[in-house]
């Protein structure tokens, strides 16, 4: 008896969690579309093994459902998969969510959800999201890819905000192999140290981003050319 | 000494030869920006390849910073061959035209006759060297504009702040100009061992393409003497392009390229000194 | 008083590899000498010179140069020394002006237009003083280093060779300047020179030297003095004046006869009274030509040694 009870509580709890996990979810999306677009300067920071950037500043557009672009009048760069932070990029397509348990983000209870992509479209193979209880909006997102490795992204935001937009970001990656073309531009001491391709070599690359968000201009009706592709 | 290096420049001014150098590089840099310009595209998509795997990035990164960094490193053999035309010249062109007896039968030193041309031929070295400069910094900054510099090193990338790049410029150009003194030096000294100028255009720039072959090449034994050659330390320019700037490893070169200079000088000295003049 | 030695060589020696150009050479010219040096090609001269002006370093012996050593005070010597040595090279790709202005700028020497121009027209160049040099032919070059040499006004002008490449009308300018620097101007002037009767024409004392050694040094005057002299006399009847002449002790000095030109081999004092022989016995003398130069004296002395 004992068995046939758990044998039909096992599903009706695990669909219990996972319709949970889809309510939360569904929550942060509403939350989040309340956004129709929004434009806001950034102040960028990176600290990446091997790379060395000047802090700089730039200016993020962003629109529903995905249109993002980054302009600068210098150089500005930032990781692919932080610069679009929004909840529908890690909630695209087919993809099963699992409530996994609470857990506290810097003293925020969250849920921690965890997102699996079906199919192969997803470079992404599995996402942990860390939602805020009270308010719907995702403090972390940890994140393992097919190509880039793991990425964490912790989300920061003020104390009483109308939309889900964070204040600063810390992008956290670790890339297993990230080649550098060498020839190009002639390292004279280094060339040709090693023996096979010459002109690459193979590095681990780990590092942080640092960003902060400031001067949000929300729901302004952004026209769509500004996220066209420059004439060069 | 004043009026000797003024006569010396005026003659190394008045020969039709001085003026390849300048126009080479005249044409030359305005070629490299076109060139850029058809093709830089391409080879900055091709740096920051994988950079564009992880990240997306803005910015004129195809600038005149970048092309005048290019320019730089391509002109490694160009410019020391440019500047041994005149400072081969300098000695065996007395010894061709059979001035040094009017010239050494003057109530002046030997010294001092000597350590004027070499001037002389310190002050060509540094106008071609600061001609490069501009033509390189200003076609560069009109055709592409300014931006952050990408420089791709073994150890990884760095990307330099748009204002924190001419003074790295002005560093590395002065070090070049420390550099092709040296090379100015060496022509120097083979001059006052010939009677015509080829042997120490020739010479000088053997030495430096077999120095240049030998610390390329991945021999052991190359390695070991490579601390040794000057041509080694010549391209030190490139620690001005780095973060931080090794100073010890670039005032360890300055001094090398220094000691060379006076090696090459001290010896022509010697040389000349005592020459029998016999043209 | 004694005179003062402008130069003074002793013992002077210069070694090359397997050559030993310059062997103990001695000679001595005083202020106010036109001195000739003569030797036969590869005798030393063009080394001597060299060494005299500092281009090359002896091997043995001393050079005084208004009396001081011209290895010590070789700037303030070379001050007052003008020089042409061997073909006079300049700066072909600067102008003849321009060449002047800077050479006399390293010595010192006042090179204002007019000073320039003054010396270019002494030479008669100051003509093409703006042409350059490259297109000068060697004659204009010549004259070009005769300026640049007295530029600066020197007290000892050395010249080696100067009127190679001139035509008579040259050489007679620049011996008539040779001899007007010396006269008018109180210059001592060393010359060397194959041309040995332009040398005859302005030395007053000379040297011969061949391979690197003195043969003779002395006096002109004196040194002629005690050779024989040619004499060619062109008469109407050879035979006739012959079988005169065999009564004489003027036969021994003939030398040889070709159609009616007597040569002959004498001292000078007997040329007057050969000839008032030859009318006293009906001879009619057309041309007596004396040949006494250094030339047969420079022959036979080198050719002594070889």
């Amino acid at each position: 008896m004992k068995k046939i009870i758990l044998f039909l509580i096992i599903p009706v709890v695990c669909f219990a969690q996972s319709n949970k996990s889809d309510e939360i979810l569904n929550l942060v999306k509403e939350n989040f579309n309340k956004i129709k677009d929004y434009q806001v300067n950034v102040h960028i920071k990176v600290d990446v093994n091997f790379i060395k950037v000047p802090e700089g500043d730039a200016t993020i557009y962003f629109k529903q459902p995905d249109k993002i672009k980054l302009k600068s009048e210098g150089f500005a760069m930032l990781p692919k998969e932080g610069i679009n932070f929004s909840p529908l990029n890690f909630l695209t397509g087919d993809y099963t969510s699992i409530f996994d348990k609470e857990e506290n983000v810097d003293d925020n209870p969250c849920y921690l959800i965890k997102v699996i992509p079906l199919g192969d479209k997803s470079d992404l193979i599995l996402t942990n999201l860390w939602v805020d209880k009270k308010q719907y909006i995702i403090r972390k997102i940890e994140s393992t890819t097919k190509s880039n490795g793991t990425f964490i992204i912790e989300l920061n935001y003020d104390k009483d905000i109308k939309y889900p937009l964070p204040s600063s970001m810390v992008f956290s990656f670790n890339v297993q192999k990230m080649e550098i073309p060498v020839g190009v531009m002639g390292d004279a001491d280094e060339i040709n140290k090693t023996e096979e391709e010459p002109r690459r070599k193979s590095k681990a690359t780990s590092g942080k981003v640092y960003v902060n968000y400031s001067d949000y201009k929300i729901n302004i009706g952004l026209p769509d050319n500004i996220f066209e592709k420059e004439e060069k | 000494m004043i009026t000797l290096i003024n006569i010396e420049l005026y003659k190394i001014f008045k020969k039709w030869r001085t003026y390849i150098g300048f126009l080479v590089i005249a044409v030359i840099v305005p070629v490299i920006n076109f060139a850029m310009l058809a093709e830089g595209e391409k080879s900055l998509d091709f740096m920051t390849r994988n950079l564009q795997q992880s990240f997306v990035f803005v910015g004129n990164l195809l600038n005149g910073y970048l092309v005048s960094y290019f320019i730089l490193i391509s002109l490694a053999v160009h410019i020391p061959f440019l500047i041994t035309l005149v400072a081969g010249d300098l000695l065996a062109g007395e010894a061709t035209a059979g001035t040094y007896r009017i010239l050494i039968t003057r109530p002046v030193s030997r010294m001092n006759i000597i350590s004027s041309k070499f001037i002389a031929g310190f002050i060509y070295t540094a106008f071609l060297v600061l001609w490069l400069a501009i033509m390189s910094l200003g076609i560069g900054m009109i055709i592409f504009g300014v931006g952050e510099l990408i420089v791709v090193k073994s150890s990884g990338i760095i990307i330099f702040a748009r204002n924190d790049v001419f003074w790295r410029f002005l560093g590395a150009y002065g070090f070049a100009i420390l550099s092709m003194t040296v090379v100015t030096a060496l022509a120097f000294l083979f001059s006052s061992l010939v009677e015509n100028a080829i042997g120490p255009i020739i010479s000088t720039m053997a030495i430096i393409i077999v120095f240049l072959i030998v610390s390329a090449l991945q021999i052991n034994f190359f390695r070991k003497i490579e601390p040794y050659l000057f041509t080694t330390y010549m391209s030190s320019w490139r620690l001005f392009f780095d973060d931080p700037v090794d100073y010890a490893a670039l005032y360890k070169s300055i001094a090398i390229l220094a000691g060379h200079i006076a090696l090459f000088f001290g010896a022509t000295v010697l040389i000349f000194k005592r020459k029998d003049i016999l043209t | 008083m004694p005179e003062e030695k402008i130069i003074e060589v002793k013992n002077l020696s210069k070694e090359f590899k397997e050559l030993k150009a310059v062997n103990q050479l001695n000679l001595t010219v005083f202020r106010g000498d036109v001195f000739g040096f003569l030797g036969p090609n590869g005798a030393g001269k063009s080394t001597t010179i060299r060494m005299l002006l500092s281009l090359i370093n002896p091997s043995e012996g001393d050079i005084r140069i208004f009396e001081k050593s011209l290895k010590k005070e070789r700037i303030s010597i070379l001050k007052r020394i003008g020089a042409i040595v061997e073909k006079p090279d300049f700066y072909g790709y600067l102008s003849a002006f321009k060449n002047l202005e800077i050479l006399g700028k390293i010595s010192g020497a006042d090179v204002s237009r007019k000073r320039i121009m003054d010396v270019l027209e002494l030479v008669g160049l100051d003509k093409r003083s703006g042409s350059k040099v490259k297109t000068f032919s060697h004659g204009m070059k010549q004259r070009l280093g005769l300026a640049q040499s007295l530029l600066h006004d020197p007290d000892l002008i050395i010249l080696d060779e100067p009127t190679t490449g001139l035509d008579p009308q040259g050489m007679k300018e620049i011996r008539d300047l040779i001899l007007h620097l010396s006269r008018d101007r109180q210059k001592t002037l060393f010359l060397s020179s194959h041309i040995l009767h332009e040398v005859e024409l302005v030395a007053n004392r000379m040297i011969i030297i061949n391979q690197g050694t003195t043969m003779v040094e002395g006096k002109v005057s004196e040194l002629l003095n005690t050779s024989k002299m040619k004499v060619t006399f062109e008469v109407d009847d050879s035979d006739k004046a012959k079988s005169i002449l065999s009564e004489t002790g003027y036969t021994n000095d003939l030398e040889s006869v070709i159609n009616n030109t007597l040569i002959f081999n004498m001292d000078s004092e007997k040329i007057a009274s050969l000839n008032k022989y030859f009318v006293e016995n009906n001879i009619n003398v057309s041309a007596v030509i004396p040949t006494r130069s250094l030339e047969e004296y420079f022959l036979k002395i080198t050719e002594k040694v070889s």
